[in-house]
């Protein structure tokens, strides 16, 4: 138990001290921040300029370009021509007579940006030189036409042109209300959190492996393992990589809310942020949980991967298997989390395989809602797996440090296992 | 005190390492564990120091089983390695500790070594700044430093040079005179010579040959001369395929049988113009080499 202590102590200690651990610490200290900050930031420097008397911004909207409207004889075209100017507040919208093939030209000169030709009030033409993926015009013009379009036969069925607007301009007040949970609300927090656990989780694994296939490479092994147990070593090593990285996590994830919290009042309006920053505290002790008890079971894979390696470079080859295998189950958690369905039957299946349950449970358990009896028999089935791996791992570790030369097939592995 | 191995086997799956290892070895005195590379020396190493156990076999202090609690060791590996990247007071300090020293205690035994040793002024250092020889001296702090009743040292001199090898030597005096019980291991039998009173010879995990060094050498069978003639083509002539050329002027001749040896000096001197003829002793190398040579 001393021992324990002494290699605990000493594998912290090279983590705090390690300058790329410190550096990605501030680094992303630095950019949480800078993000946190930005509306303060600008609005300090923007001064009153673009405040209003009730303090929102005015929107001030920069013309950029030439949008044409060929009209090619459908009447009002001068109506058409301003709806779209009201619509389209980037573009100077010009009402043009000429041929399309003229229009054509114009656009791909670059005299104009794009361009419109009705074919009939319910029909047109949309000439762009590069479509970009965000190009919401067609669907703006679309809703345009439609709304004259019905205001037109409304007007010409005997009704005045107001009482035609106010129909169509009416607006459908409703209200959500979740009874479980509010998936728009928790989805950034849960995206955050299990992508924190996959790289922490990662990141910190194979940093295990590697520290384990150094020693034995340096042959520093040769003295530590006279010097010390193996069981000790192992959980020594591991404990404190676990520690390292929770210490990071709540390094970044604790200034990010100090940060927030500097800067509430700037974020009000943005939904996103706010929702994030929202998360019950329950949900932390979850994360916690999930986050040691998959952490421990992939750093003991990782750590006895690393034992058996005899060279450093043969680690990112050996570790490839456990890698996949987490990598495999953060895909799924992610689509099922993108879909939208979080207790489909794959999800409910990964929730209790220890492998996947850290990430799948946690993001059932935030995204829907999950009896408590589930999460526990989730739970107790991720501690029991956490024991038998780390017993496992200790006793390959065991045989695997003194082990030099090729690597030992399965076969050879779980024999020694047997024999340790 | 007395440490005593007793019948240790070990195997490795269907690989039989140690077929039955006993030697003791006492306080105050260095013992040689001599063997080729393989034999298994490593390996009753690492049983000796609890890295393992073994199959079947038994490690006494005194009389009684071995308490890794109380006995420490201390070890300096063949293949030398250290934590390249870290400060040498750092690593040494660490690994003081896990030999269950206090840190206090350990700085101060670590710096007493490093000034023994003329390594002080390193204290601060990254260890790959150093030489090799340097490292090795460093190596040497690990095994000493937290003051331990076994010490077990292999190959100790490989890649000193002859001062730092002087430095050694003394230290290892010191320690032999301190009390210590000092296990040597090494091919470089002159060191094994200077050093140790006994030896045992490991070959393919049987020990083929123990005990004192010095009568090892006596009773080696006192069957062959060694003659140094100016006639040595002419005598070699005459006595045909027991008689070989060693040098120039050498010559070594095999005698039937002991007994024989009074005979062949008396006929030989009489015979031809003999500078010095003498019974054969054999060093610790060609002891080795005979004891070690063959597989058993």
């Amino acid at each position: 138990m001393k021992q324990f202590g002494t290699i605990f102590k000493f594998e912290l200690k090279n983590y705090l001290k390690n300058k790329i651990f410190a550096g990605v610490t501030v680094f992303l200290v630095a950019v949480i921040a800078v993000v946190m900050f930005f509306p303060s930031i600008m609005d300090a420097i923007n001064g009153d300029e673009a405040q209003s008397e009730d303090g929102k911004e005015i929107e001030a909207v920069e013309i950029t370009g030439i949008m044409l409207l060929g009209t090619n004889g459908v009447e009002n075209g001068e109506e058409i021509r301003q709806s779209f100017g009201e619509a389209f507040l980037e573009y100077e919208v010009l009402l043009s007579e000429d041929d399309p093939d003229v229009i054509k030209e114009k656009v791909t000169s670059g005299e104009a940006e794009c361009a419109f030709v009705l074919n009939s009030p319910t029909s047109y033409t949309y000439y762009v030189n590069n479509l970009s993926m965000y190009d919401m015009n067609t669907e703006i013009a679309d809703e345009l036409l439609k709304t004259m379009y019905g205001q037109n036969a409304m007007v010409n069925g005997g009704m005045s042109p107001e009482e035609a607007r106010d129909i169509l301009a009416v607006q459908i007040e409703h209200e959500t209300e979740s009874l479980g949970k509010d998936q728009m609300q928790n989805f950034f927090y849960t995206y955050i959190m299990i992508f924190a656990l996959y790289m922490v989780i990662l990141l910190y694994g194979q940093m295990v492996a590697t520290n384990v296939a150094t020693e034995k490479s340096s042959r520093a092994m040769e003295l530590l393992i006279t010097s010390a147990k193996p069981v000790s070593m192992m959980f020594g090593k591991v404990i404190a990589s676990c520690l390292a990285g929770f210490i990071q996590i709540l390094v970044v994830f604790g200034s990010a809310i100090l940060f927030y919290n500097l800067n509430q009042s700037s974020w009000e309006g943005n939904m996103i942020i706010a929702s994030i920053f929202d998360m019950p505290p329950e949900l932390l002790v979850y994360m916690l949980v999930f986050f040691v008890l998959g952490f421990l079971i992939y750093a003991f894979m990782f750590g006895a991967i690393g034992s058996m390696a005899s060279k450093l470079e043969d680690i990112n080859t050996s570790v490839m298997p456990v890698t996949l295998l987490f990598i495999a189950g953060f895909i799924v958690v992610m689509m099922s989390m993108s879909s939208g369905d979080v207790d489909s039957l794959l999800m409910r299946i990964c929730s209790y395989v220890p492998f996947t349950s850290p990430m799948a449970m946690f993001t059932r358990i935030a995204m829907s809602t999950v009896p408590l009896y589930e999460v526990a028999v989730s739970i107790i089935i991720l501690i029991g797996t956490v024991i038998a791996i780390g017993v496992a791992a200790a006793k390959i570790y065991r045989v695997g440090v003194l082990l030099y030369g090729t690597t030992p097939k399965i076969g050879s592995i779980i024999k020694a296992m047997r024999k340790a | 005190m007395k440490l005593e191995l007793k019948n240790i086997h070990k195997s490795f799956g269907d690989k039989q390492v140690l077929k039955g290892i006993s030697f003791s070895a006492e306080s105050g005195k260095a013992f040689g564990l001599l063997g080729r590379n393989g034999a298994g020396k490593t390996t009753t190493i690492r049983i000796l120091m609890d890295v393992f156990g073994a199959n079947d076999g038994e490690i006494f202090i005194d009389g009684s089983h071995i308490d890794y609690t109380k006995i420490k060791t201390g070890y300096l590996p063949e293949e030398r390695g250290l934590y390249p990247k870290k400060k040498i007071i750092d690593q040494l300090i660490y690994f003081a500790e896990l030999n269950g020293m206090k840190r206090q205690e350990a700085v101060k035994s670590i710096d007493y070594w490093l000034e023994r040793l003329g390594m002080a002024e390193y204290r601060g250092k990254r260890l790959d700044t150093l030489s090799k020889g340097n490292q090795q001296k460093i190596q040497l702090v690990t095994a000493l430093a937290h003051n331990p009743d076994i010490v077990i040292l292999d190959e100790p001199f490989s890649g000193l040079d002859p001062v730092n090898a002087m430095i050694l030597k003394d230290v290892v005096k010191e320690e032999i005179a301190n009390g210590k019980i000092v296990l040597f291991s090494s091919h470089q039998m002159n060191y094994i010579e200077e050093f140790c009173d006994s030896i045992a010879i490991l070959n393919s995990g049987k020990i083929v040959l123990q005990g004192d060094i010095y009568k090892i050498k006596h009773n080696y069978v006192r069957d062959k001369l060694v003659v140094r003639s100016e006639d040595a083509d002419a005598i070699r002539n005459a006595l045909g395929s027991c008689c070989v050329k060693t040098d120039e002027k050498e010559l070594l001749i095999r005698l039937t049988s002991a007994e024989e040896k009074q005979k062949m000096m008396k006929q030989l001197t009489e015979a031809y113009d003999i500078d010095e003829i003498k019974v054969f002793e054999p060093s610790l190398n060609d002891i080795f080499v005979e004891y070690a040579k063959e597989q058993y």
